[in-house]
């Protein structure tokens, strides 16, 4: 099999990008579509045989970003280090422009959660995330972009504001931000936290990446509404007015749509990410800072 | 106050046993308890897709509600130990054979098993297959020491219910082909792989199976040599070779000399 040609240090750009999920694998391929980058899920090409096929080709034309979510970088009992190793492998072969994570676990007493789980807002679970944003970037040889949860639950003994959390953890270990801002919409409405107070709480020049996806409202026994994370439909129009005030701040930085229940045919996708990209073009603040990390 | 990891053992205790009590009184005083379901709803929906993907034959089999119910049982007394979950299902085939509500399936496991040997070899790495000009080198006499290792994707299973065939039958919905089967047709014995148009379930003879049995399990050509009037060893290690069936190769035990 053929290694990609582009170089590791090709960044991904400021541009927007759309989650490549195996549906649309056969339809990226034949129809080339004009997208600026992509983003996979790295637990999806840790084997062989055909998924890794249709990415090497994809590959060639397109960068790609990893992202992870099985690595659990707030587990009390310490990261795997064979998942690590996994992860390693995929990016030695992807040769990936930007890598990241999330601030969350779900792994404990030797089970896999398969969500990613809460963590209380504490001066011992920030030590935990520090302690392994900084084992994973010394691991893999560059810097991570670690993302902020979308969550249902607030822990009693939290005392740090989510936000603070998010803008400690990179000014301790270096690593960049993934500002997912559906997932600040989600979490503010469902805690009654503030938007804007969120993000202009973080660092615009530790911002290497934003997500944007779709999510559902619930209603609650109590009458109250809760907001889910579930990335089965369009951008909300509060999401992308939340987004417009973040790249005025963040300026341009690589945005993605991602979807992942109901996925629908690409052009949905990339029709969202047209959207994206003319926000892109038209926020007041135009320094570009695209990670190559 | 709890720490990190009291905290997440009871979200596990809410996860795979249900009791929201732990981490209920560790979370802040105006959330509601309902609020811990979207997380244990995530978790089962999550890992019941994937046992889906994994094992269509088997849910058709069974009907939707019943594969829920099975799977919701399995997450929860078996959840994933690694955060890649193409690993996740080995142990479900075995799981449903001794699962009181399926025993009067008998075939269950069987095609269960079938479809996570199918789902293995889909996922399995990818290592270039041998070289057959390599074999070149070694003396004659000493070809019969040759033992091989055999590539990611290959997996042996010998059968009680001819399950290729069912699976064959369910997964190209032909009842006619469902309504012909013989239960009681006798063990099968299966060859999966994935060759380079996709993975091949094979049903293999009694010797060609042990042959290649012995040869996947790192014995010599000489060790694995089947006595039968019915099978030509030289003709069947001829398409092994030729289908990439090896991918290292060493003239003494395995363990010792391949590369993999």
């Amino acid at each position: 099999m053929q290694r990609p040609n582009i170089s590791v240090a090709d960044p991904i750009p400021a541009r927007a990008g759309v989650g490549l999920r195996f549906q649309h694998h056969q339809a990226v391929l034949e129809i080339r579509p004009d997208v600026a980058w992509m983003e996979v899920h790295t637990e999806n090409y840790m084997g062989g045989g055909v998924p890794l096929r249709y990415l090497d080709a994809i590959r060639r034309d397109t960068p790609i970003s990893l992202h992870g979510v099985g690595l659990s970088l707030g587990s009390a009992e310490g990261i795997d280090p064979a998942h690590l190793e996994r992860i390693r492998k995929v990016a030695e072969r992807v040769e990936p422009g930007l890598m990241s994570e999330h601030i969350a676990w779900n792994v404990v007493g030797r089970s896999y959660l398969a969500d990613l789980l809460p963590l209380p807002m504490t001066e011992e679970a920030l030590e935990v995330v520090c302690r392994h944003v900084d084992q994973t970037q010394s691991y893999l040889k560059r810097r991570i972009l670690v993302e902020n949860p979308s969550t249902y639950i607030t822990f009693a003994n939290s005392i740090i504001p989510e936000w603070e959390f998010m803008a400690a953890v990179a000014a301790r270990t270096g690593c960049g931000i993934l500002c997912d801002v559906n997932n600040i919409c989600v979490s503010v409405h469902n805690h009654g936290w503030d938007a804007s107070t969120y993000i202009a709480a973080l660092p615009p020049e530790a911002v290497g990446e934003i997500h944007l996806a779709g999510h559902s409202v619930k209603s609650l026994a109590d009458g109250s509404t809760l907001r889910i994370d579930d990335h089965g439909s369009r951008v909300s129009d509060e999401v992308w007015s939340l987004y417009r005030q973040a790249i005025a701040r963040f300026g341009a930085v690589p945005t993605l749509i991602e979807w992942d229940n109901d996925v629908p045919p690409l052009q949905v996708l990339l029709d969202e990410a047209l959207h994206a990209d003319c926000l892109i073009r038209n926020s007041p603040k135009d320094s570009s800072h695209a990670d190559a990390a | 106050m709890p720490t990190l990891l009291e905290m997440q053992k009871a979200m596990q205790e809410s996860l795979l046993n249900r009791d929201n009590q732990a981490v209920y009184a560790m979370l802040a005083g105006h959330v509601s308890a309902d609020r811990l379901d979207i997380y244990r709803n995530t978790f089962v929906h999550t890992l019941t897709k994937t046992l889906r993907l994994c094992f269509p034959v088997t849910e058709r089999l069974v009907g939707e509600d019943f594969f829920e119910g099975a799977a919701q049982i399995f997450i929860e007394e078996r959840p994933p130990r690694v955060a890649w979950l193409d690993l996740y299902g080995g142990e479900f085939p075995e799981f449903l054979s001794s699962f009181p509500p399926a025993t009067s399936i008998a075939y269950l496991g069987d095609v269960a098993e079938l479809e996570w040997a199918v789902n293995s070899a889909l996922h399995a790495a990818d290592i270039a297959s041998l070289d057959v000009a390599a074999l070149g080198a070694i003396e004659v006499e000493d070809q019969g020491q040759i033992s091989f290792v055999p590539h990611p994707s290959i997996r042996l299973l010998r059968l009680d219910y001819p399950a290729d065939v069912i699976w064959r039958a369910v997964s190209d919905a032909d009842d006619d082909a469902l309504g012909k089967i013989n239960l009681g047709c006798g063990p099968r014995n299966l060859l999966v792989e994935r060759l380079s148009a996709g993975v091949e379930v094979e049903c293999l003879s009694e010797p060609a199976w042990c042959f290649l049995s012995r040869l996947c399990a790192g014995s010599s050509i000489e060790a694995a040599l089947v006595d039968s009037s019915e099978f030509d060893c030289s003709a069947a290690l001829a398409e092994h070779l030729a289908l990439g069936r090896f991918v290292g190769f060493g003239s003494v035990p395995p363990s010792t000399a391949i590369e993999g």
